[in-house]
């Protein structure tokens, strides 16, 4: 069986309100801890999508929108950076399991 | 809204729709509330539904089977390293009679079809057109008064009852608004389940793993498929489908720096596992936190003036080996609260004191009663011995007893001794026996 990428994968998702382009983040991070003090940025690689990344100059990003809301940063963070809710139903984005 | 409700539900997964189903059948009037499009729509298990709850709540269940996937009646437990894998694995016809005591699940499906069996309860009732289960609405904050809870917010709009149930699942941000759990929850508290469905020709599903009608496998993993995670692996027959996954503990994972998603590839390449998922095609990846099981992560008390916990919002959960049992929890602790609620109802008592007969009635049952005597188990998990050096021992030795070769052989408990010196000691071994043997 071939080795699926992240996006791949993420690609078999379906999000909730994907035609939204002004979909209201239910996650934020203060990435001004992510970017100075923050000892591991264990949420680059624990999120299971990916959704903390690391550019080229070393500085961590987020995006809410591959969230599959799993919940995982929200524990792993003990950096206090992380402000976590569930998505609007209606503003959010967010998924919806087919199998689940 | 008008008039109170006797009570409201946050959360129409496994725990909520179960209380539900007990507060329908005693006609009680309730507000059922789901975040998701539809019940199950968020929702992510392994998932296999242990132990014979659910034939209380839809008697029957397994002769109209369009709710679960596969009824088990065949299970493994695998030991692996990198190259091999050493099974533990039994079959038995006792399985097959109904009611069954395992059937396999995909949530998407299974919490929907349990919703539609609370529907028709209430449709029997004399509120058909006054008790709800409302979805797509997030409830968003309890409401309290001096202290105690009277209702909830949800999309602007207030709604008042008797008592509330949280229902909310492992990620209880209300439970934590209202102070029963802290906010901040640590990552040792909690593991990471991640997962993917793959699809097969069903024919190739039956044949590959012996299926006979609507029967089904049960593989759990621990070793070379957690990559030094402590945590352990999944692989269960759906009707026309795998579901194969990992559950990581959150710390260790943080600690050793890995991605589980990279080690759901790693456990799918295992020489083992890569023959049984040939041909499939993986229709969706997903993730969830999954709690650890671990009594001591259970806040002290799971009720409070007009409020109860039920499910997996209290940490009611048990994984000491050989099943993880979320599920079955939330349907046991679902009905319990419910029967609290009505008997608060009779007395007119929505009081701490008086609900606080709920947490007697879950100490009584198999879910507290059964946290409290393995959880030496659970603790045994942790050790890394039992991810790393037993299922290296015991794969090591299967080699040796299994290899043939054309010269003279040694006796097993040779092949044995060697086994253990190469990645442990037997000092170290007899130790965690001497656990294991406690703990079991
Ligand atoms: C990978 C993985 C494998 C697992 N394998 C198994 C297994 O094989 N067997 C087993 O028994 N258990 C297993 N579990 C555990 C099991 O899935 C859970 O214990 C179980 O789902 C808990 O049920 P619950 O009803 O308490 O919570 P959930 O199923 O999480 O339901 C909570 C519901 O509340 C809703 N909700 C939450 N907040 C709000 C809000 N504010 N407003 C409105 N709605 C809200 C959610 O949308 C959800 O529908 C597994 C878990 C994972 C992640
Ligand atoms: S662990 Fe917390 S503080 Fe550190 S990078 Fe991740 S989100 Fe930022
Ligand atoms: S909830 Fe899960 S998927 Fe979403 S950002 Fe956090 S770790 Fe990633």
């Amino acid at each position: 069986m071939k080795r699926l990428s992240i996006s791949e994968r993420l690609g078999l998702v379906s999000y909730r309100n994907q035609a939204r382009t002004d979909a209201k983040a239910h996650i934020e991070v203060d990435t001004d801890i992510c970017n100075s003090t923050c000892p591991h940025q264990c949420t680059t690689y624990v999120c299971p999508a990916k959704c903390y990344t690391l550019d080229e100059a070393g500085e961590l990003h987020f995006q809410f929108e591959d969230c599959i809301e799993c919940g995982t940063c929200m524990y792993a963070c003990d950096q206090g950076a992380v402000k976590w809710s569930y998505p609007d139903p209606e503003t959010g984005r967010g998924v919806n399991w087919n199998f689940g | 809204m008008e008039e109170k409700f006797d009570c409201i539900i946050v959360g129409g997964g496994i725990a909520g729709l179960s209380a539900a189903m007990i507060l329908a059948r005693a006609d009680a009037r309730f507000l059922l509330i789901e975040r998701g499009e539809f019940c199950g729509a968020k929702n992510v298990s392994g998932g296999v539904l242990w132990g014979s709850d659910l034939n209380e709540l839809v008697p029957d269940f397994g002769d109209s089977p369009e709710g679960f996937e596969r009824f088990i009646n065949h299970r493994r437990l695998t030991f692996m390293d990198d190259q091999s894998a050493f099974s533990l694995d039994f079959k038995s016809a006792h399985f097959e009679q109904t009611p069954y005591s395992g059937v396999t699940v995909l949530r998407s499906k299974f919490d929907a079809w349990l919703a539609g069996k609370v529907e028709a309860q209430i449709e029997q009732g004399t509120h058909s057109e006054s008790s709800f289960l409302a979805t797509d609405i997030l409830v968003q904050e309890v409401i309290q008064e001096s202290g105690r809870v009277v209702g909830i917010r949800a999309g602007g709009e207030d709604f008042f009852a008797d008592c509330v149930i949280l229902a909310e699942g492992v990620n209880n941000l209300l439970t934590r608004q209202i102070g029963i759990e802290p906010a901040y929850v640590p990552a040792d508290h909690v593991a990471v389940g991640v997962k993917e469905v793959i699809e097969f020709d069903k024919s190739v599903l039956e044949d590959r793993f012996q299926l006979n009608g609507r029967s089904g496998l049960t593989n759990e993993f621990v070793g070379f498929c957690s990559d030094g995670v402590e945590g352990g692996g999944f692989l269960y027959t759906n009707e026309k489908s795998l579901s194969v996954g990992l559950v990581l503990g959150m710390k260790d994972l943080r600690e050793k720096k890995k991605a589980p998603q990279d080690i759901l590839n790693q456990f799918k390449e295992h020489p083992a596992v890569r023959d049984m998922l040939t041909g499939g095609k993986v229709v969706e990846y997903s993730a969830h936190v999954v709690s650890t099981g671990d009594i001591d992560a259970v806040p002290e008390r799971l009720y409070d003036d007009g409020v109860l916990i039920a499910g997996e919002a209290a940490h009611l959960l048990l994984n000491a080996g050989k099943a993880i049992q979320g599920m079955d929890y939330a349907m046991r602790s679902g009905i319990l609260a419910a029967e609290a609620v009505l008997a608060a109802r009779e007395v007119s008592d929505f009081s701490g004191a008086q609900l606080s007969g709920y947490q007697k009635a879950l100490e009584n049952s198999y879910v507290l009663t059964d946290m409290h005597n393995f959880h030496d188990a659970v603790k045994l998990l942790h050790d890394p011995m039992m991810f790393g050096a037993v299922p290296n021992v015991l794969c090591d030795f299967g080699r040796q007893f299994f290899t043939i070769r054309s010269e003279p052989g040694q006796k097993s408990r040779h092949m044995m001794t060697a086994a253990v010196k190469r990645h442990s000691s037997y000092w170290d071994l007899i130790k965690l026996g001497a656990k294991a043997a406690r703990a079991l």
